[in-house]
C-alpha cells in the first residue's frame, strides 16, 4: 500500500511534467472552454429574459447564479473528460497493458492514480485559465457574463471540499469505465453513450435546477450530480450549508460505490484479459 | 535447484474469423465463426538460476505466449508454473517485483518525457532505496552509455537509443529473471552488438537468468548456451546450441572454385557434391573426415583457384529444422 502511494505521487509528478510540455494545447483548450461558456451564458440570458415567467429567478436560481454555474461547469467538465484515460485506453487496445501488469502494484490503484493525475493537469491548467477569464470579465465590469463571487466564505470553503470529492468521484468513475473497457476488444460506443449521459446528468449542459420539478429529487440523488451540480450549488449558494454537507457526503458514498464496482469488474476482467499483439 | 519450472502448460485462444467472399463482412456481423487456436500444448521445461536461454520458433509458435504466462500476464488453461516458489498469475505482485521484462515491440518508457523521469517513476514503483537506485542507475548508464540521452524526451530518441534505455529500465530494480522478447528487433549492427555485450556482461556479473526470444540467430549464437525451439505450441527441442547443430546440420560445407571447368567426379570423403560451372560445393562429415584432409583431397583431385570452408549458418540450420519438423 505504501508503495502504491509513493508510486501514485510519482505518477502525478511525471504527468505534470508531461502536461507542462504542451502549453499551447492548454491555451487552445481553454479558449474553446471560454467560448463554450460565453455561448451558454448568452443562451441562459435569452431564456431568462424571454422564456421565464418571472425574470429574476427560475426554480430559485437567478440569472447571475446561472451564469456562474455555467462558468464552473466549464471548469468541472475537465474532470469528466476523458471517460477512459487516453493513455490507458491505448494500452488496453494495443496490448501494452501487459507491461502495466508487470508492475508490482495493484492495477486498480495504479491506474486510478494514473488517470487522476492526467485529469489534474487539464483541470489545473485549462480549468484555471477558464476561471481566471471568468473572474476577469466580472472585474472588468462585464458582471452579467462573468463568474460571480461565491455566496459566502463558508460556502466557498465547502465548495473547495466538494471540488476535491468531485475529483475523487471522477477518478472512481473513470476507473469504472476503464474496467468495463478492459475485456472488450472493440467498441467505445457504449462507453461514449454512458459518458454523455453522465455529462448531461451532471448539469454541464443545463443547470440541474432548471430541470422539471418532478425530477429534482432524482437529480439530487443520482451520482453524476457529484461532478458539477454539488460543488456549483455550494458556490452560488442555492443550498443551505447543512444540505450542502449532506450532498458532499453523498459524493463520497457514490465514490466508494464506484470504487467497489470498478474493482470487482476489473478483477473479473483481468482473468480473461487477452494481451493483444505478439 | 531450478528457478523456473513449467509443467504441462496449455493455453488456447478464441479467434474470430470473418467469412470469405464479397458479403463476408456483412455476414460476419450476424454469424460469427470462431476458431480455437491452441497457442501452447503441454509445455514443460526447467531453467536454473543464471542460465541464458534462447527461445526460438517461427512466428505464431507460442514464444510470446510462454513469456506472458511466465511473467504473470496471462493465465493458462491448464498446467503448473512455479517461478522462484510462486505461481506467477496467482501471486502476480510478489512475482513481478522479482522479474524484469523487455518487449522489443512495446515501450515501458513514457513517450513525452525524458527517460530520467521514467526511471524516477520506476524507482518509486519498485520502491528502490535512493542510494541503491543511484548506484544502480550509474552502473547501467555507464555500461549502456546512455548518459547523454537521459534528458531527451523519449519520442526524440532513435530506436537503438530507446532500446538501451528500455533495457536499463528493466534492470533498475535488480530483477532475478529478465525476459527479453525480441530485444534486437529493428536495431542496427552496432546497437545489436552493444546490447549483446551488455546482456552477456549482466548475466555474468549479476547472475540474472535471461530468457530471450528472437528471430535473429546471431543473438542466439552470441548469447545462449541453451536453446529451446517451439513450434505450433509444442516444445520441439531443448538443449545446447552445439547439439542443435549436430542434430540438424551434421555436415560441413566447402566451396571451391576451379581454374578451368572440370567434369563432375566423386570426391573421396565427401557426402554430397554439387557442381555449377567452375563452382563446386562439397559437403563432408567432420566426424569422419577432418577438414584438413578434406581440403587436401580436393586439392589433389581438382585444379583449385580458390577455396572456402563455410561456417555453419545457423539461420539455414533453423530453416532446415523448421522444414524437417513441418512447423
Amino acid at each position: 500500500m505504501r508503495r502504491t502511494w509513493k508510486a501514485g505521487l510519482s505518477l502525478f509528478k511525471i504527468r505534470a511534467a508531461e502536461g507542462l510540455q504542451y502549453r499551447l494545447a492548454a491555451l487552445s483548450g481553454a479558449t474553446i472552454s471560454i467560448f463554450w461558456a460565453l455561448i451558454e451564458v448568452v443562451i441562459l440570458s435569452v431564456f431568462f429574459r424571454y422564456g421565464a415567467k418571472t425574470a429574476d429567478s427560475v426554480n430559485s436560481l437567478t440569472l447571475a447564479q446561472g451564469v456562474s454555474y455555467v462558468w464552473l461547469g466549464q471548469l468541472m467538465v475537465m474532470l469528466q473528460m476523458p471517460g477512459v484515460d487516453t493513455d490507458l485506453h491505448q494500452k488496453i487496445t494495443n496490448g501494452d497493458i501487459g507491461i502495466e501488469l508487470c508492475r508490482p502494484l495493484d492495477l486498480y490503484w495504479h491506474w486510478f492514480a494514473r488517470s487522476a493525475a492526467g485529469k489534474v493537469n487539464t483541470f489545473a491548467l485549462r480549468g484555471g485559465l477558464v476561471v481566471v477569464c471568468g473572474t476577469l470579465l466580472t472585474l472588468l465590469g462585464f458582471d452579467r457574463v462573468g463568474l460571480g463571487a461565491p455566496q459566502s466564505f463558508l460556502h466557498f470553503a465547502l465548495f473547495l471540499v466538494s471540488v476535491f470529492s468531485a475529483f475523487l468521484f471522477s477518478g472512481a468513475w473513470s476507473m469504472f469505465l476503464t474496467s468495463i473497457r478492459i475485456p472488450v476488444t472493440w467498441g467505445d460506443g457504449p462507453i461514449n453513450l454512458i459518458t454523455v449521459t453522465g455529462s448531461v446528468l451532471s448539469g454541464t449542459y443545463l443547470p440541474l435546477q432548471l430541470w422539471p420539478d418532478a425530477m429534482q429529487s432524482f437529480l439530487k440523488l443520482q451520482p453524476f450530480a457529484s461532478f458539477l451540480d454539488t460543488p456549483a450549488r455550494l458556490f452560488v449558494g442555492t443550498v443551505p450549508i447543512k444540505t450542502g454537507l449532506l450532498s458532499i457526503l453523498l459524493q463520497l458514498v457514490w465514490t466508494c460505490a464506484f470504487v467497489l464496482l470498478g474493482k470487482l469488474i476489473m478483477q473479473h476482467g483481468l482473468k480473461s484479459v487477452i494481451v493483444q499483439g505478439g | 535447484m531450478e528457478q523456473i519450472l513449467l509443467h504441462n502448460i496449455s493455453k488456447s485462444f478464441q479467434v474470430h474469423k470473418r467469412p470469405e467472399g464479397r458479403l463476408g463482412l456483412l455476414r460476419g456481423m450476424f454469424r460469427r465463426e470462431t476458431e480455437c487456436i491452441r497457442a501452447l500444448e503441454n509445455i514443460s521445461f526447467q531453467i536454473n538460476g543464471g542460465e541464458l536461454v534462447g527461445y526460438i520458433g517461427p512466428n505464431g509458435a507460442g514464444k510470446s505466449t510462454t513469456v506472458k504466462v511466465m511473467s504473470g500476464i496471462l493465465t493458462p488453461q491448464a498446467g503448473e508454473c512455479v517461478i522462484m516458489g510462486r505461481t506467477p498469475w496467482k501471486e502476480r505482485v510478489g512475482h513481478v517485483s522479482q522479474i524484469g521484462v523487455v518487449f522489443g515491440q512495446r515501450s515501458q518508457l513514457w513517450w513525452d518525457v525524458p527517460a530520467r523521469d521514467s526511471f524516477a517513476l520506476l524507482k518509486d514503483i519498485y520502491d528502490i532505496p535512493a542510494a541503491a537506485f543511484q548506484e544502480r542507475l550509474h552502473e547501467l548508464v555507464s555500461a549502456m552509455d546512455i548518459q547523454p540521452l537521459l534528458q531527451t524526451p523519449v519520442r526524440q530518441l532513435s530506436l537503438g537509443q530507446r532500446m538501451r534505455c528500455e533495457v536499463a529500465a528493466a534492470l533498475l530494480h535488480r530483477p532475478k529473471i529478465l525476459f527479453l522478447d525480441e530485444p534486437t528487433i529493428g536495431l542496427d549492427a552496432v546497437s545489436k552488438l552493444a546490447l549483446r555485450d551488455f546482456l552477456k556482461h549482466e548475466n555474468r556479473q549479476s547472475g540474472v537468468t535471461m530468457i530471450l526470444t528472437t528471430h535473429d540467430m546471431d543473438d542466439i549464437e552470441a548469447l545462449c548456451s541453451r536453446v529451446m525451439v517451439i513450434g505450433r505450441g509444442n516444445l520441439l527441442f531443448d538443449g545446447g546450441l552445439d547439439m542443435l547443430k549436430q542434430q540438424f546440420s551434421p555436415y560441413r560445407c566447402i566451396r571451391a572454385v576451379t581454374k578451368i571447368p572440370a567434369d563432375e567426379m566423386p570426391i573421396g570423403g565427401a557426402v554430397k557434391t554439387q557442381v555449377a560451372g567452375r563452382e563446386w560445393t562439397v559437403w563432408f562429415d567432420p566426424a569422419a573426415t577432418p577438414a584438413h584432409s578434406m581440403v587436401a583431397q580436393l586439392a589433389e583431385q581438382l585444379p583449385l583457384a580458390d577455396i572456402m570452408i563455410e561456417r555453419q549458418n545457423i539461420d539455414e540450420i533453423i530453416a532446415a529444422m523448421y522444414r524437417e519438423m513441418k512447423i
